[in-house]
């Protein structure tokens, strides 16, 4: 545990950490940068991915292979893939405006985000410039995960146990915010449910499969009806219905 | 290696714990209780625990001590806050409780049903609202405890999100105008996130300036202690300590609204349900304050030449943005929130005197604004028509003559505002600007007074516009009070003028709860 738990020497940077890191570092900001610009919702989360797998290396880099490996494992493998399936159900084709509702808001946001960025880098630069880290040893002395324990366990104890309040607001928020309760009376019950199906204008039998032609086969082809015309209801409707050419709908002599 | 854990003084943390715990069982009741008699067991529920809270607070109210590992320090600012947040909250509870005013409560049942629709106008119409709302708010009141409470950075931001996320959900559960509502959580999400965010920074930045402190070779920490010792003997730069405050600044004064960081404000103290509007603008309020007082006072004194003329500059920009901002206002709900940004700005500079003068007269100003502030929407919320809640002014013109005694009792709280004299708006505004005054902080005040006048022109618009208009065709009635809002709206009417009249026990309990230990 402790041969892994130094691997970076403290007090001096050493030649391969210093590759790893300007390697990874500009993957990582890429992916910050990549995170805002893509217009997809599916790109923008794995954008997000990539910078936070290079975060997850710069932690194990800086003696933290704990928290380096939760954050690839909790956050990049457990959250995000959760936020990407979240994504493919609601649906990703929800577009978002590109309409400035404030005029020169995204000029003036990029100058004063560059500025910002510009005056807190050159601060930290000097401030840090030659500072050598102290504490890494005594902070990693009986192991990283064991150092972490007996601060969580010790001097951040009620600070732990109140995180349990904001996990169970989230699940209450998540609950009132996106749960609908069905009334009683609108669930149906079995009688209820036949007497809809065998309505007048409703056609109980199965829904007929989809279309098969010998240029389509997809699922998004319509079926044919017995009269010539083609049937909606072979296929799903979240799908786009495929486009059929005159060529394709025409009989091919089967009539003879 | 053996682990010890710290001593736990759970007599002093009673508070905080009676709270969380009452908000568990809220959960709980939720899923075995059955829907129709919710409503009331929450209330009572609700209302038990504060009562128990405040018990626990006046029964600590001896207690000076350190305790939970260094994490929670209970000493007199923090019970005073403390016993002040719960009393608040109690009367906001009756706000969010009342329902004979609007049929089903100021909450919508169902937040998921899509605005609109015929589902949504039928729950409108006659369906209980979501009771989750007290779980959340006791949540929230915890959070709050445990906030003014901290004694490290780390448990102050647990404490900050603890408080913060409860707020976000509440202000999204509106019955009407939904969309408004939704619109103002998510802005308050993410520009919450987003302050929580530097905050975060600054901690990061200021740790790092800790390290070295004290001798060489030892590491840092984030508890005040060792960053008081670190403002006044680290080795390290100074740019992290003041690149730190500052980012740890902004994530503070967004939350009590101080400009520029004012910009949420408005949009959420309109959108929100009005009882969470109230809510946030009294005991949210206190709960920051409560934060900044500690951080500035306990932790960052060593540094006040020079953090005082910053925040003393947000200070007067934020009076004057909140004091010329109201006067163009047309929303009774916006003018509130502007005028709440403008008296942040008053208790920004009662904080920023780092005396003990300055710790009891802020104290005790955010206490009597919180009373007046809550009664304020208490009034707000009883002015409706068939839509709900008529907040543009221009329909409050006239309603002197509809209902008297509410127009009577709500011009009563302007004048407060305004800090005319026999009001507690008058006696707070005079101790904190006092306290300033002592301090050799005259801009300050000069700022403040001038400010006042500004802010005074809103106010007096629209009693005139209430007494000296005709009603008109859109006039809306003052719905009858149900018991709980009538008693709240009393109880803060009465805190107003008492503390007007006769400030000195609350000014002496302030006082002598007015020393933080160190």
């Amino acid at each position: 545990m402790t041969g892994q738990a130094v691997l970076a020497a403290a007090g001096g940077v050493t030649g391969g950490e210093q590759i790893t890191f300007w390697i990874l570092a500009p993957l990582a900001l890429m992916g910050a940068i990549g995170t805002v610009w893509a217009r997809n919702a599916v790109h923008s989360a794995l954008w997000l991915v990539l910078t936070m797998l290079c975060l997850g290396v710069f932690y194990v880099l800086q003696s933290g292979p704990f928290i380096g490996m939760v954050q690839i494992i909790v956050y990049t493998g457990a959250i995000m893939m959760l936020f990407l399936f979240v994504l493919m159900l609601v649906g990703r084709d929800a577009s978002d405006s590109l309409i400035e509702t404030l005029r020169g808001q995204r000029i003036a946001a990029i100058l004063l985000g560059l500025g910002f960025g510009a005056l807190v880098a050159t601060g930290l630069w000097r401030a840090l410039g030659q500072a050598d880290a102290v504490g890494l040893e005594q902070a990693n002395a009986n192991g990283n995960v064991q150092g972490i324990a007996a601060l969580l366990f010790t001097r951040y104890v009620f600070a732990f146990e109140i995180t349990s309040a904001l996990l169970i607001t989230a699940a209450v928020g998540a609950m009132v915010l996106a749960h609908v309760e069905r009334r009683r009376q609108d669930r149906m019950d079995q009688v209820a449910t036949m007497k809809a199906r065998f309505r007048p204008g409703n056609y109980p039998g199965p829904k007929p499969g989809p279309g098969v032609y010998a240029t389509s086969s997809s699922v998004a082809t319509p079926a044919r009806l017995p009269d010539g015309g083609l049937t909606e209801r072979s296929v799903p409707q979240i799908l786009p219905q495929r486009e059929l050419s005159e060529e394709d709908k025409a009989l091919k002599g089967t009539e003879k | 290696m053996d682990l010890k854990l710290p001593d736990i003084d759970y007599a002093a943390l009673a508070p905080i714990l009676v709270l969380f715990g009452a908000s568990l069982v809220g959960v709980l009741v939720e899923a075995f209780i059955p829907r129709k008699r919710r409503h009331l067991t929450q209330l009572v529920l609700g209302l038990l625990a504060l009562t128990g809270a405040l018990v626990a607070v006046v029964l600590n109210a001896q207690d000076r001590v350190v305790t939970a590992g260094g994490a929670v320090a209970v000493d007199g600012p923090t019970l005073f806050l403390q016993g002040a947040i719960v009393v608040l909250a109690g009367m906001a509870l009756m706000l969010i409780g009342e329902r004979s005013v609007q049929r089903g409560g100021a909450f919508v049942a169902h937040a998921a049903v899509t605005v609109g629709s015929p589902e949504d106008q039928r729950q409108a119409a006659d369906e209980g609202g979501a009771t989750e709302v007290y779980p959340l708010t006791l949540f929230a009141v915890s959070g709050m405890l445990l906030f003014v409470a901290a004694n490290d950075l780390l448990t102050m931001f647990i404490a900050l999100e603890a408080f913060s996320l409860p707020l976000y959900l509440l202000c999204a559960l509106a019955r009407r105008r939904r969309l408004l509502s939704q619109e103002s959580a998510l802005k308050y999400f993410l520009l919450g996130s987003y302050a929580s965010a530097f905050f975060l920074f600054g901690m990061a930045l200021v740790y790092g300036f800790t390290v070295g402190a004290g001798g060489t070779g030892s590491g840092g920490g984030v508890d005040f202690g060792t960053i008081r010792t670190a403002v006044t003997d680290s080795a390290a730069s100074e740019v992290l300590l003041f690149a730190g405050l500052a980012l740890l600044s902004i994530g503070l004064l967004f939350k009590i609204a101080a400009a520029p960081f004012h910009v949420w404000t408005p949009d959420v103290y309109q959108g929100a349900p009005t009882p969470i509007t109230g809510f946030m603008a009294a005991c949210t309020k206190v709960a920051a304050f409560g934060g900044l007082l500690r951080v500035l006072h306990v932790a960052f004194s060593g540094a006040s030449w020079d953090f005082t003329p910053v925040l003393g500059a947000i200070a007067v920009l934020t009076m004057l943005v909140g004091a010329i901002l109201a006067v163009t206002q047309t929303d009774i709900k916006r003018l509130l929130a502007y005028s709440s940004v403008a008296n942040a700005g008053y208790l920004l500079v009662g904080a920023l005197v780092l005396s003990k003068d300055g710790l009891s007269s802020t104290m005790f100003y955010l206490v009597a604004y919180g009373f007046t502030v809550l009664a304020a929407f208490g009034v707000v919320t009883l002015v409706r028509d068939a839509d709900g809640e008529a907040t543009h002014l221009s329909r409050w013109a006239g309603l002197g003559r509809r209902s008297p005694l509410y127009a009577g009792l709500f011009t009563f709280l302007l004048l407060a505002f305004a800090g005319i004299p026999l009001t507690s708006g008058f006696t707070s505004k005079f101790a904190v600007f006092g306290a300033a005054l002592d301090a050799g902080q005259s801009w300050l005040v000069i700022a403040g007074v001038l400010t006042s006048m500004i802010l005074a022109f809103p106010y007096l618009r629209v009693v005139v516009m209430m007494w000296l208009s005709e009603p008109g065709e859109s006039t809306p009635t003052v719905s009858l009070p149900g018991g709980l809002t009538a008693a709240a709206l009393m109880i803060g009417v009465v805190a107003t003028l008492v503390l007007g009249v006769a400030p000195a026990p609350l000014l002496d309990l302030a006082n002598g709860a007015a020393e933080f230990v160190r």
